[in-house]
């Protein structure tokens, strides 16, 4: 295990920064899906698992929390003789993380859900409790009963961001970011990637608000940068606050989560939409048949992340265009290719190199042109 | 829009929901109850305005519908502290629990739905053209004329310019001489709690129907303890706490633009200014101003419950 530097720490769990582990790292760059030494866990008969989903916010928040109650349901449908479900809203990134998820332990779960990483509070209770099967979302450490799962969204957001170097006449494009964590990284350079290859001379500009839900903080943040000449909006926050500023004022915006263009119809142009309900019922299954085993799994654009349907404002034209980019990169297709510099001109990624999909799920740089992240 | 207007746009707007708090916190404290159910009642104002709304769309009802919830929790709080005399800060602390509770059990409901109808900007003809200010103040819906302008220059008039405010204030100060002088101490005190406990409501109002808007669980997000804090900055003065209240929207405010503007500083600093501000808010006074530490002071029997046969 290393300690990884401040900007490695899981999406959700950025205050503790000890609790990061990076494990990951030392595997083979590259690797997915990979499988520890030990054996898979004995099966479970249906009528006698017990399945547990802990959460980071409430289930009707509409963005995060909602998505992974969804795959809760697809697992209840997929799986109807469940003896039960456990599902805590609201699980604190602190020890009341490790009380709840001991505390489904001790009431039989077979599998637990980490759906917002709680790093060291949940990884107490994993290894306290072998024969129980944890999966982390954004988790970054392997064990043999820990496993971690994630989505690669910076396909999709790069797709968006080609369709805002359309749409965006200033080229000044404005981000509402939470923390500075590897998936804002990765969500800010991809948008603006994708914006540069129409609009070379566009420019990100974020600003960081320290929660993944202040409507308050959000809406004065995109006020502030719609303020300062940004005429696209993007963020990665699990509420609407700058969507409806956005559509106040005039200017574009595009989302995460699940598709809310009814809280902006005329800003909206897309979403990062996820999807974890296949993911899940393919979990929980192996587990009961006995094949399941840790894994790290980046869902694919496709696979449980995508763009969602283009906003009613949006022009024909620039949909294709940014859809023709969606279809080359479910073609094998990668936009993140070298040579890339990071904001001070050093050359980060080398001329004609690719990056893996761990250099991308672990970005912890900005490219040229974003702003606010790093000081 | 240039960066004041844009600084103050904002700033207004982030300080109207602390302003109003502010000012039924005042109320509250001015006549000896500490009411720290703020951030609970807050919630419930905010749910009950988009829930009204959805049934009726007009946001002047809403807000008036949150205004009577408020009014009715308050009621409860002051039953309790003002007749009952259990410990206020208990009290307190419940109602924020059950406030925001209820209120996330009711909005399930209501999560996830842009409110129907909101309170729209209104034009104030001719001052609307000021520039700088014209634009940040006096284009904005009808509540903000209310909160910054209507509502503390009246409370203040009130307590400090009538017979009625002394009487208020000496029920603060001293009930058992209060009491001596014939003034209703126990309905002073529910009354007034019943007030702010209806304005604080009103805040969240504000949030739901005008500022954000739309409900979330935890769409208050602890403003309603800032609102608190900023009670003691104002010196539990009506235009005092409007005026702080504008303050800690416009510090808010500098972090957002700084970041947007690119400025050298690192966010985590800019998004540090409301802390520090207040850290600042508090000490600077008692630092400065050593001869208003009379003026500014809480009032004396702040928390503290009335018994008659105790005199």
């Amino acid at each position: 295990m290393s300690m990884n530097s401040i900007r490695n720490l899981s999406r959700r769990g950025f205050l503790n920064m000890s609790a990061a582990a990076g494990s990951s790292l030392l595997l083979p760059q590259g690797i997915l899906s990979s499988a520890l030494a030990a054996g898979p866990l004995p099966a479970v008969a249906e009528e006698e698992a017990v399945i547990g989903f802990g959460h980071v916010g409430p289930i009707t928040d509409e963005g995060w929390t909602w998505s992974h109650h969804q795959g809760l349901l697809a697992v209840k449908e997929a799986f109807p003789k469940l003896k039960t479900t456990l599902e805590v809203e609201n699980v604190p990134y602190s020890a009341d993380a490790t009380r709840t998820y001991r505390q489904f332990v001790s009431e039989g779960a077979n599998m637990i859900f980490d759906t917002s990483s709680t790093g060291d509070f949940l990884h107490q209770v994993v290894k306290r409790a072998p024969e129980v099967a944890f999966m982390e979302c954004n988790g970054h450490a392997l064990m043999d009963n820990l496993g971690w799962y994630y989505l690669a969204h910076w396909y999709p957001t790069y797709v968006m961001g080609v369709a805002a170097g359309h749409l965006s006449k200033t080229g000044q494009l404005g981000y509402v970011a939470s923390f500075p964590v590897a998936s804002v990284y990765a969500s800010t350079n991809a948008f603006l990637m994708g914006a540069r290859t129409v609009n070379p001379d566009a420019t990100l500009q974020t600003i960081v608000i320290n929660s993944w839900f202040d409507p308050q903080a959000a809406t004065q943040a995109g006020t502030a940068l719609i303020d300062n000449g940004c005429d696209f909006l993007f963020g990665i926050m699990d509420e609407a606050g700058y969507l409806q500023v956005a559509e106040k004022r005039g200017v574009w915006a595009a989302m995460w989560n699940t598709d809310i263009r009814r809280y902006g119809p005329n800003a909206y142009v897309s979403s990062v939409i996820i999807d974890f309900k296949d993911f899940y019922v393919d979990q929980v299954g192996k587990r009961l048949a006995g094949t399941w085993t840790p894994g790290e799994h980046i869902l694919p654009m496709g696979g449980g992340v995508d763009r969602d349907k283009w906003g009613q404002n949006v022009p024909e034209e620039v949909g294709k265009a940014a859809d023709e980019v969606r279809e080359k990169i479910l073609g094998g297709w990668s936009p993140f290719v070298g040579e890339l510099k990071d904001k001070d001109g050093k050359v980060r990624v080398e001329a004609g190199q690719k990056m893996t999909e761990l250099e991308l799920y672990n970005w912890d740089w900005s490219v040229d042109g974003v702003s606010g992240l790093e000081s | 829009m240039d960066l004041l207007t844009g600084l103050l746009t904002t700033a207004f707007l982030a300080g109207a929901v602390l302003a109003l708090a502010a000012l039924g916190e005042v109320l509250t404290e001015r006549v000896g109850v500490v009411n720290l159910g703020v951030e609970g009642l807050m919630a419930m104002g905010a749910v009950t305005g988009i829930a009204t709304v959805t049934v009726v769309p007009s946001p002047m009802l809403g807000f008036l519908a949150a205004l009577v919830v408020g009014a009715l929790f308050g009621m409860v709080f002051a039953l309790a502290t003002v007749y009952v005399r259990a410990n206020q800060v208990l009290c307190g602390l419940a109602l924020t629990l059950m406030g925001s509770g209820l209120a996330s059990t009711i909005g399930r409901n209501y999560s996830g739905m842009p409110s129907p109808v909101i309170f729209e900007p209104v034009k104030v003809p001719v001052l609307s053209e000021i520039p700088v200010l014209g634009p940040a103040f006096f284009s904005q819906n009808i509540l903000f004329y209310l909160i910054y302008l209507i509502l503390p220059i009246f409370f203040s008039y009130l307590m400090f310019s009538t017979r009625h405010g002394l009487n208020m204030r000496a029920v603060g100060e001293n009930p058992a001489a209060a009491d001596a002088a014939g003034i209703p101490v126990n309905l002073m005190r529910f009354s007034y709690v019943t007030i702010g406990a209806a304005l604080a409501a009103g805040a969240g109002a504000y949030l739901t129907l005008a500022f954000v808007p739309s409900w979330s669980d935890g769409v208050v997000a602890g403003r309603g303890w800032i609102a608190v804090a900023l009670v003691i900055f104002a010196g539990y003065r009506p235009i005092m706490a409007t005026l702080s209240g504008l303050l800690f929207g416009l510090i808010t405010a500098l972090g957002f633009v700084g970041q947007a503007r690119g400025w050298p500083i690192a966010p985590a600093f800019l998004s540090m200014l409301p802390y520090l501000g207040t850290v600042a808010f508090i000490i600077v006074p008692v630092l400065a101003w050593q001869k208003m530490r009379r003026a500014m002071a809480a009032p004396a029997a702040l928390a503290v419950p009335y018994y008659r046969d105790m005199r």
